[in-house]
């Protein structure tokens, strides 16, 4: 058996928690598993797979997304009046479309993570439909970059389920993702009052 | 100063990562009551948590080569399973199985269980059980698993701030429908 120590490594002050520490660490389940296990594994072939080092790959993609969404971010908030204007108030529905970011299964982005960018998606929806082409153009352009982050990732998670360090590359790309709606949308209401 | 633990799952892996099949099965009696418990306060629901504990030792096999014993391999089992259970959460089943607990706190059928009187151990679990998810992941990675908030955040990819206002929140909750929110 393990020896490995579980439970608080320092009682904990809540009664709460110290009951919760209490509690059995292992839970039996009602059926042996290890027979579907083994046989998926024999499915995938018989040896553990060999390492596939996508890191470099990965941290390339998250590089890039931090690199594009800062400077799209620069080009939302500059004074319009110093530059072309990056939004307009017009409303237009021609051009570019964007596709929001599909998360691998591999991610672990919550449900709960998804419906606050399914609600933040309400809002930047009706300002992206008021900018200009390009600026739409180089959302959407973003958002593929994010696409291709969040895929590399994804893959690289599917070789090392518990990298802490790719897990955490994921998660700044759904935040690079908010932030990107969130620019648009303060940029809109910014420029909205302004005008 | 508590005494360096052994890891006595080393020889294991080391024979597993050469296709040992029977070293891995130790390996898999060794820590699937960890594993399936994780998984199983983590969703509430049994089917579930056995797909789940499934998953993460078929994932475990496909990486063992990656696993460079930096930390404890039941710490990596368990990082892989809470990925698991993170992304079946994110899909459409998992989604429809969260609806045992909405994210608002709300309980379906605890309350028409009563109070309980006393923090006995069960009480406890199913207090636990009855926490919205977020909150629920901290009580058992930290609470139950005793994972410090680092280590739980990593696990959840969220900030260590997250943790510890779930934690609090958690905690509210479980008082509250223990009835005990002034004899703590």
């Amino acid at each position: 058996m393990s020896t490995l120590p579980f439970g608080p490594r320092n009682p904990p002050e809540d009664p709460l928690l110290a009951k919760a520490a209490e509690l059995p660490k292992d839970v039996v389940p009602q059926r042996d598993l290890w027979p579907t296990i083994a046989a998926r594994i024999a499915e995938a072939g018989a040896s553990p797979a060999k390492p596939v080092f996508r890191w470099p790959l990965a941290l390339a993609a998250a590089f890039l997304v931090a690199s594009v969404s800062a400077l799209l971010t620069w080009s939302l908030l500059r004074d319009p009046q110093q530059a072309n204007p990056p939004v307009i108030a017009e409303a237009s529905t021609a051009g570019v479309e964007f596709v929001p970011v599909r998360y691998g299964p591999n991610s672990g982005v919550s449900a709960t993570e998804l419906a606050a960018r399914d609600s933040l998606l309400v809002e930047f929806k009706s300002a992206f439909a008021t900018l200009q082409p390009e600026t739409r153009d180089a959302i959407a352009k973003n958002l593929a970059v994010m696409q291709r982050a969040a895929d590399e990732i994804d893959a690289a998670l599917a070789k090392d389920p518990a990298s802490g360090m790719l897990q955490g590359m994921l998660a700044g790309t759904y935040k690079q993702e908010l932030n990107l709606y969130s620019t648009v949308v303060t940029a809109r209401d910014g420029l909205t009052r302004r005008t | 100063m508590p005494a360096p633990q052994v890891d006595s799952s080393a020889e294991l892996v080391r024979r597993a990562c050469q296709g040992d099949m029977g070293a891995f099965e130790d390996l898999y009696r060794q820590h699937i009551g960890r594993v399936y418990g994780l998984c199983l306060r983590m969703t509430g629901q049994p089917e579930s948590a056995e797909d789940l504990a499934q998953d993460t030792f078929v994932s475990a096999w496909r990486s063992l080569p990656g696993y460079e014993g930096r930390s404890s391999f039941s710490t990596w089992l368990h990082r892989i399973a809470v990925n698991a259970v993170l992304a079946r959460r994110r899909s459409p089943q998992g989604r429809n199985e969260i609806s045992m607990t909405e994210d608002s706190g709300e309980q379906m059928d605890f309350e028409a269980e009563g109070r309980m009187d006393e923090a006995t151990p069960i009480d406890v679990e199913r207090a636990i059980a009855s926490l919205p998810p977020g909150a629920r992941d901290i009580v058992v990675l930290h609470g139950i698993y005793g994972y410090s908030h680092e280590e739980a955040a990593g696990m959840l990819g969220v900030a260590i701030g997250t943790c510890k206002a779930q934690l609090h929140r958690a905690r509210h909750l479980m008082r509250a429908r223990m009835g005990t929110e002034h004899a703590t």
